[in-house]
């Protein structure tokens, strides 16, 4: 009994002591809980915001400029009708062929237009040269390296396609096949943009985009880093831009250019829905929009090969969402 | 106020301003702004075949429904009432014996195996103006099945109200949202794959899993390799910030490729593809990098070129030198026709994306064809390319293994599209094999194939080559040869030139018990040139000239190779054949008693033995 009397008072004892720091425990365990709920769902917080995107580049509003392009002059001469459908498929001609009359039924396709085998795409001037850049195409020949480092012209006056020049640092191999690979006109300070991709491998994008002064045959600039499939000029209520598509990944850029300089990085603008799709030709289609054709490309000769594996695009640029919209077209 | 709850209030506050200045500030500063986490996709291929997969619940379950549905004559196996309302269950019942619906479920007599995917009500978006002009005062529903035969889908409109079909569309190479049926199955597979297992470190459990957002994912991305229905349930790992994507081929019913990405946006990409996946895997583990092999006494590197196919390099047995390289550089591929006289040459022709050679012979014949050069996926100017990796395999019935690479045109086995297997088999005594096989299909009968065999024997610095006719002759100068009677069995040799140690050649006549029927080849001596293939070849020769295998052109200068590096080219010519029963060189799809396609194979292999020198008789 004396021993349960004594035990009562104990407990009596650590009950009244208790009772006077329960404030403290409480609060305590209420930071406790706080803490906890507070770094878990910031810890959750944190893994979201590793992985939100940075807001994309935008270039604004656009319109479809009118071109300096002009039709070669020796069509005139032959008395050949426009239009005229340029032809760069390869499929029934090689090098380059000119489709024309009703339903383009008529080709025109001298033996000279196929001597240096196959083009992937070509630029119009304000005189109706042709300026064309090479592709390596399925079978690899003795000379189709040293074929990827020129550019070429289609004489306007002539119709004569010959070399127009040959950038000796350009040097394909069975490693990458590809040399030149795309090209655009300026109309205004009449120069060419040229991309190459020869140096890139499967870890390195060491691709060159080359400024040049058709006139003097002269490299103005090259911008080094990037591996450029397709290239168009644009102008916007923001300014002027150079349009990328990338032959490493699905991404369309831009780099401004300012004074015919270019910025210092190109800017994405956005990307393809599929991982495999790269962007071969961009056309300027309307009032902020684009067509894009899409291809695998892997840097070998397989991805040329499937006409169904083409997809086009219209990528549609919304002002009012500041955002890009893309459509299959 | 106590002392204690002055304490209480102190610690609250203190507390609160505390986790406030903790949720505020960033941890890391200035770097916890917005990027993305740079995570390292790794990519690992498919080991097992669909056979594994057979006994889970779900899949057994479905193969046993279809097989029924199969047998009953039926061709689509429909949804199940739990997968529909009272409107879905009339829909599907009426379009199961709509003519318009289900017409593209026979080829012949055959049944093609479909699915309906999913019965519901049907969205304007999906409508045509005068269907959506009907459903406006009529209840419809829409339906969707897939023909996992022609990979196409069908969409069906129905007035539930008048019992009527409205509109049946039919979408080639279109793929729909999958079935829950569907997609419980490709989680059972996911959930089963020892690949996924291997990768997660656990046997995953189905809250593991995400589907989520993978149908809209991947709802225009058929596994390119073949037009499968596949879809890619995810495992995320949130604290590694990474997730496993497992791409599941519904056609096959297996796992086929997997790879790890970010949790990010732009780290897990649109669309994955197994293409995509094994060409990473095959460039990052086998094209950028050597592979190392030793097993059985037999040392070896091996690696995938440019366009030479498989190579091994610096093989040893015992420690003893062997090889310096082996590959196949190229398959010559030639077709005879007759009619030259009325071949257009003006331009050129391509037939699935080749160029086209033409050789006009005599006899109004004339060969066509092209060169098929093997390699690496990415920077390469192969045109077929590698399936999964090198893969080392035992062999069957005999002491050893064999070490292997399969390369497909993507859309093997239809007309015009090749597989061909380089194949090295290396024997417990120390011989060894090296072996060409065609698996087809090509673009028709009298096809004659050529595979370009470049073999850098490294039996010693100085060699000699000789070839026996009742005796043994030493080649003092480069040389070729087709001398290779069936009754001698070893024509060839190459031995060390002061001894004999060294390899007999024996040429393939059948009677390696693979069905081959022989190798028909030239024998090439040349000497050592490092131009002259020790780095990738570029294409040797033409694809049709048979009078020129392409080596030729290494021996015009009739160099003297006794006691030299010497190189050994061996080109075997095989003609296919697709004559029922005695098909060679050929493959074929056919129509299987479950409503699926299964693909038949003839390989035709062709291929030297090289035999040590002191073992020959054993």
């Amino acid at each position: 009994m004396a021993m349960l009397g004594r035990s009562k008072i104990c407990a009596y004892w650590v009950g009244r002591t208790m009772k006077k720091y329960f404030p403290i425990i409480g609060s305590i365990i209420v930071v406790t809980v706080a803490s906890y709920f507070v770094v878990t769902t910031k810890g959750k917080e944190k893994a979201k915001t590793k992985t939100v995107k940075i807001a994309p580049e935008n270039i604004g509003k656009f319109s479809r400029q009118r071109s300096c392009a002009r039709p070669p002059r020796f069509l005139r001469k032959s008395n050949i009708p426009q239009p005229v459908l340029i032809d760069l498929s390869q499929q029934r001609f090689k090098g380059l062929a000119m489709h024309y009359g009703k339903n383009y039924e008529k080709s025109l396709h001298p033996d000279l237009w196929g001597k240096y085998e196959h083009f992937s795409t070509y630029t119009v001037d304000e005189y109706g040269n042709l300026y064309l850049v090479p592709m390596p195409f399925i079978s690899i020949n003795e000379n189709t390296f040293d074929l990827q480092k020129n550019i070429y012209k289609l004489n306007s006056e002539t119709g004569d396609l010959e070399i127009f020049m040959h950038l000796e640092d350009v040097r394909a191999s069975s490693n990458n096949p590809y040399g030149l690979n795309s090209i655009a006109y300026d109309c205004d300070d009449k120069t060419l943009w040229v991309s190459a991709v020869d140096e890139s491998d499967y870890k390195n994008q060491k691709g060159v985009i080359y400024h040049i002064d058709p006139v003097n045959k002269s490299i103005l600039d090259t911008i080094e880093g990037f591996d450029v499939l397709s290239m168009a000029i644009i102008k916007s209520e923001k300014g002027k831009y150079l349009l990328l598509g990338s032959a490493r990944d699905n991404g369309l850029y831009s780099y401004k250019m300012n004074s015919n300089i270019l910025d210092q990085k190109p800017k994405k603008l956005f990307s393809l829905p599929s991982a495999n799709q790269h962007i071969r030709k961009i056309k300027i289609k309307g009032n902020n929009q684009l067509e894009l054709q899409a291809i695998p490309f892997t840097y070998s000769l397989i991805s040329q090969t499937e006409k169904k594996h083409r997809v086009f695009y219209n990528a549609i640029w919304i002002d009012t969402l500041r955002k890009w919209k893309l459509n299959s077209a | 106020m106590t002392k204690e709850i002055r304490i209480s209030i102190a610690i609250l506050i203190l507390g609160a301003i505390s986790l406030g200045i903790y949720w505020f500030i960033p941890v890391g500063g200035s770097q916890a702004i917005a990027t993305e986490k740079n995570i390292k996709e790794r990519i690992f291929l498919a080991q097992y075949e669909a056979e594994v997969y057979q006994n889970i619940p779900e899949v057994k379950s479905y193969l046993k429904d279809l097989n029924i549905i199969i047998q009953s004559g039926k061709s689509i196996l429909p949804l199940s009432n739990s997968e529909l309302d009272k409107n879905g269950i009339k829909v599907q019942h009426l379009l199961l014996t709509d003519t318009g619906f289900i017409e593209d479920g026979k080829q012949g007599d055959k049944l093609l195996h479909n699915d309906m995917m999913r019965i519901l009500p049907s969205i304007v978006s999906t409508l045509d103006s005068s269907t959506a002009q009907i459903c406006k005062t009529t209840t419809c529903y829409t339906a969707e099945k897939y023909n996992f035969v022609t990979n196409a889908t069908t969409r069906a409109t129905v007035d539930v109200d008048n019992n009527k079909v409205l509109k049946v569309q039919r979408f080639p190479n279109m793929q729909p949202d999958i079935s829950l049926r569907l997609k419980r199955m490709a989680q059972a597979i996911a959930l089963n794959a020892p690949e996924v297992k291997k990768e997660l470190g656990k046997t995953p459990a189905k809250k593991d899993m995400s589907m989520a957002n993978v149908r809209s994912a991947l709802k225009e991305s058929p596994c390119e390799q073949s037009a499968h229905l596949c879809v890619a349930p995810t495992f995320a790992d949130h604290e590694k910030e990474q997730v496993l994507w497992a791409i599941i081929d519904l056609t096959e019913l297996k796992l086929s490729a997997a790879k790890w990405a970010g949790l990010g946006k732009t780290t897990t990409p649109a669309c994955i593809s197994e293409r995509t996946l094994q060409n990473k895997f095959i460039m990052e583990n086998y094209c950028r990098q050597d592979s190392y092999l030793d097993r059985n006494g037999w040392k070896m590197t091996y690696r995938l070129t440019g366009s030479d196919g498989l190579e091994i390099r610096d093989v040893s047995f015992n420690g003893e030198p062997v090889l310096t390289s082996a590959k196949t550089v190229d398959w010559h591929v030639s077709y005879q026709q007759k009619g030259a006289d009325q071949l257009d040459t003006s331009g050129e022709t391509y037939i699935a994306g080749r160029r086209v050679e033409y050789i006009v012979g005599e006899d109004n014949k004339y060969q066509f064809g092209y060169n098929d050069a093997m390699g690496c996926p990415m920077f390469s100017t192969s045109v077929v390319l590698p399936f999964n990796g090198p893969l080392i395999k035992p062999l069957k019935g005999q002491s050893g293994f064999a070490l292997t690479q399969d390369f497909r045109n993507p859309k093997w086995p239809m007309a015009c599209n090749y597989r061909y297997e380089n194949r090295f088999e290396f024997y417990d005594d120390g011989s060894f094999r090296i072996l060409a096989i065609n698996k087809g299909r090509g673009c028709g009968i009298n096809a004659i194939y050529r595979p370009i065999m470049r073999i850098d024997m490294a039996v010693s610095d100085e060699q000699v080559f000789s070839s026996y006719d009742n005796q043994w002759s030493v080649w003092e100068k480069e040389n070729s040869s087709t001398a290779m009677p069936k009754n001698i069995q070893y024509p060839f040799k190459v031995t060390e030139k002061n001894t004999n140690k060294g390899y007999y050649i024996e040429p393939n006549h059948g009677q390696f018990s693979d069905q081959s029927r022989g190798d028909h080849a030239t024998i090439y001596a040349t000497k050592f040139n490092p131009e002259e293939g020790d780095q990738d070849l570029l294409t040797l020769g033409s694809c049709c000239d048979l009078k020129d295998d392409g080596v030729y052109r290494y021996l015009e200068n009739k160099e003297n190779i006794n006691g030299e590096n010497i190189v050994l080219w061996y080109v075997p010519r095989v003609k296919n054949d697709a004559t029922e029963g005695s098909e060679y060189c050929w493959a074929d799809t056919v129509l299987g008693d479950d409503g699926n396609l299964e693909v038949k194979e003839w390989p035709c292999s062709v291929g030297p033995k090289f035999v040590p020198i002191g073992l020959e008789g054993q």
